[in-house]
C-alpha cells in the first residue's frame, strides 16, 4: 500500500490496475461489496471508481481534492453512503461528515451505516432549503455535493454561502443528462463553470469517463 | 440596547451579540429538549427574559438574510461538538424517516409485491407443467391459463380431467407411482397459495387506493393507477405531472432515446394495460392514452388536494368517447 499526494488515501497496483483505498474506519466491516485488505495492523477499503465519482476524479488525476483528514465536511446526496462512507474514512476521528440527501429510504441506510461510524450524521433534507437544516449543522472546511437535479449548480452555490468557510474548498459532480437531456454534455459543463466561476474560485475539472460516462467533477474554493 | 440574536439549534439555545460571540447559552441533554416545541419554547424564554434579543434566528431566516447565519454557524463548528451532533442527528433523522411513511409507500410496495408474485407464479407453473406433462400432456396442453390449470389438477384425478377436455386417452403420458405424483402436486399447492396470497394484495391495493386516489382508480383501475403513482414516486408528484408526462409515464427509456437519437417518440407507457388502449387499433392508441391522462392529471390533482370525487363524471366522459 502506497500513500497518494491525497493524505488519507492509497494506492495500491493490481496487475495493470491502479487501485485506491483508505483506511477503514470500522475494522471489519464492509459499506457495499468492497474488497477489505489488510496489512499488518490495517486494515484498507477498496474505493470503487464505477460507484464513486470521487475516486473517478482522483484516477483521473484530479489535483485537489480539498478533503483531508480532521476536516468537517457536509456531504449533500449522500444517499445509502457509497461515497460518503469513503470520505468519512478519510477525514476519520478527528473530523466530521454531515451526510444530507432527501430520500428517507436511502437515509434509512444512512442511518445504519452511522451506527457504527460515530463520524457521520445522517440528515434528512432537502439540499434545496438549506435554512430547514442550518440549525442541525455547523460551518465546514468542505462542501460536496452529488444530487443530480437541474438546478444544481444554483443550490451547490446557495450551500456554499452558508455553510462553506471562506477560503474552503467545495466539490460538484455533474451528470450532463440531468441538467438537459438535449444539450451536448460539454455545452452543459461550460454553463456549469460559467455559474461557479461567479462566485467562485476554480480549481480544476475533469470528466469522470471511462467510469462514468457525462459526467464532470468541479473543485473550487470559495473567495 | 445593543442588538442581541438567539439562536436555537440541535445543540442548544444561544444568545450572540452584535460582535457574534456568545454571551449566554443553554445547552440541551436530550433530543425532546429540541423536538418538545414547549420545552423548547421556554428555553428559549429563559434566555430571552435575561437578554431580551432584539431578533431571533427565526425572524432572520424567513427573510433573505442568512448574512447573520454565516456569522453564527461558524461558532458550532468545535470538535467538542461533534458527538452531540451526532447523538441529535441520529434523533432527529430517525423521528423524520418514521414519520415519512406514509400510503404512497403502502401503494408502491403492494404493487411491486403484485407484480413478483405474478413472476413467481409463472415461473413456477412453468416448471410444473414440464414436469406435469411427463404425466399428463394432453390435459396441459389444453389449457391455457396457469391459473385454472394448478387449480384444476389440485381437484381432478388425471381420468376425469382426461374426459373433461374430451380426450378418452391419455397417448404421451407415463403411469408414474404415487411418490412421483405427490412431489408435483405439493408444488402445485404451493402456486395456488401464491395466487390466492395476490388475490389478497389486490383487495388490500383497491382498498388503499379507493381511500387515497378514489379518482385516479375510477378512471385507471387500481394496479394501473397504482403503477403510475410508482413511477411519480408519489400521489403529490403524479399530481403536480403535466398531462403528457402521465401518458408516458413508465416509457423513460423509450424517451430518452427518442431524445438522444431521434427514435420515434413513445406514446404510452404504463397505460398500455389499460383495457382501452390495449383493445384499440394501433393507430388509434395513442390518441386514447392521451385522452387518459389528460383526465388522470385532473383526478390525481383532486386526489391530492382532497376534493370530491368527480372520477365517475370523468370516467363517463371517456366511455362515452372510447368503449
Ligand atoms: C447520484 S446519487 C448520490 C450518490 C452518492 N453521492 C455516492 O457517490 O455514494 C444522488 C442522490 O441525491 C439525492 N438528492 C437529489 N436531490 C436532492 C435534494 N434536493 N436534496 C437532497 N438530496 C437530493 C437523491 O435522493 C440521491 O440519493
Amino acid at each position: 500500500m502506497q500513500t497518494t499526494k491525497f493524505p488519507g488515501i492509497f494506492e495500491s497496483q493490481v496487475g495493470r490496475k491502479r487501485i485506491l483505498l483508505t483506511k477503514n474506519f470500522v475494522k471489519g466491516k464492509k459499506v457495499y461489496d468492497e474488497y477489505l485488505h489488510t496489512e499488518g495492523p490495517i486494515e484498507y477499503r477498496e474505493w470503487n471508481a464505477s460507484k464513486s465519482k470521487l475516486c473517478a476524479a482522483i484516477l483521473k488525476n484530479i489535483n485537489q481534492i480539498g478533503i483531508k483528514p480532521g476536516d468537517i465536511v457536509l456531504y449533500l446526496g449522500a444517499s445509502s453512503g457509497t461515497t460518503p462512507s469513503h470520505v468519512s474514512d478519510i477525514v476519520g476521528s478527528e473530523g466530521f461528515v454531515f451526510g444530507l440527501d432527501f430520500a428517507p429510504r436511502v437515509v434509512r441506510d444512512l442511518v445504519f451505516l452511522a451506527k457504527d461510524r460515530k463520524n457521520l450524521a445522517p440528515i434528512l433534507a432537502d439540499a434545496n432549503k438549506p435554512e430547514t437544516y442550518a440549525d442541525r449543522i455547523s460551518t465546514v472546511d468542505v462542501v460536496y455535493m452529488d444530487i443530480a437535479q437541474k438546478n444544481q449548480t444554483e443550490i451547490f452555490l446557495k450551500n456554499c454561502n452558508l455553510f462553506l468557510k471562506p477560503d474552503g474548498y467545495a466539490l460538484l459532480a455533474i451528470k450532463a443528462r440531468s441538467i438537459d437531456v438535449t444539450k451536448r454534455p460539454s455545452i452543459i459543463f461550460e454553463e456549469v463553470r460559467r455559474l461557479l466561476e461567479r462566485e467562485m474560485k476554480l480549481i480544476d475539472y475533469k470528466t469522470l469517463d471511462p467510469f462514468q460516462l457525462d459526467h464532470m467533477m468541479f473543485i473550487c474554493k470559495k473567495k | 440596547m445593543a442588538t442581541k440574536y438567539l439562536f436555537t439549534n440541535l445543540l442548544g439555545s444561544f444568545v450572540f451579540d452584535e460582535q457574534f460571540k456568545v454571551v449566554d447559552s443553554i445547552k440541551f441533554s436530550s433530543f425532546d429538549e429540541y423536538n418538545d416545541s414547549n420545552k423548547r419554547q421556554q428555553t428559549e424564554q429563559k434566555l430571552t427574559s435575561v437578554h431580551n434579543p432584539k431578533f431571533t434566528t427565526q425572524q432572520l431566516l424567513e427573510k433573505p438574510n442568512s448574512k447573520i447565519l454565516q456569522q453564527i454557524l461558524p461558532y458550532f463548528k468545535s470538535k467538542d461538538n461533534f458527538s452531540n451532533f451526532y447523538s441529535q442527528n441520529m434523533a432527529l433523522t430517525a423521528s423524520l424517516i418514521k414519520q415519512a411513511v406514509n400510503e404512497d409507500d403502502f401503494i408502491i410496495q403492494a404493487i411491486n409485491n403484485i407484480e413478483e408474485i405474478d413472476k413467481v407464479a409463472n415461473t413456477l407453473s412453468k416448471r410444473l407443467r414440464e414436469w406435469y406433462e411427463l404425466y399428463n400432456p394432453e390435459f396441459s396442453r389444453s389449457i391455457e391459463s396457469h391459473e385454472m390449470f394448478v387449480e384444476l389438477i389440485l381437484s381432478k384425478t388425471k381420468q376425469e380431467l382426461l374426459k373433461e377436455i374430451k380426450h378418452d386417452e391419455n397417448l404421451l403420458g407415463a403411469d408414474i407411482k404415487k411418490q412421483d405424483l405427490e412431489p408435483m402436486l405439493n408444488l402445485g399447492r404451493s402456486i395456488h397459495e401464491l395466487y390466492s396470497l395476490k388475490q389478497k394484495h389486490t383487495e388490500y391495493l383497491e382498498n388503499l387506493m379507493d381511500t387515497y386516489c378514489k379518482n385516479v382508480k375510477a378512471i385507471a383501475g387500481a394496479l394501473i393507477g397504482a403503477k403510475l403513482l410508482e413511477h411519480a414516486k408519489s400521489l403529490k408528484h403524479l399530481a403536480a405531472l403535466p398531462s403528457s408526462t402521465i401518458q408516458i409515464l413508465g416509457a423513460e427509456k423509450a424517451l430518452f432515446r427518442h431524445i438522444k437519437t431521434g427514435a420515434r417518440s413513445p406514446k404510452y407507457g404504463v397505460l398500455i394495460s389499460h383495457p382501452f388502449v390495449s383493445r384499440a387499433k394501433q393507430k388509434d392508441r395513442g390518441k386514447i392514452a392521451r385522452a387518459l391522462a389528460n383526465k388522470l392529471a385532473l383526478a390525481a390533482k383532486v386526489d391530492y388536494y382532497k376534493g370530491e370525487f368527480i372520477g365517475d363524471k370523468l370516467r363517463a366522459e371517456i366511455d362515452k368517447k372510447f368503449s
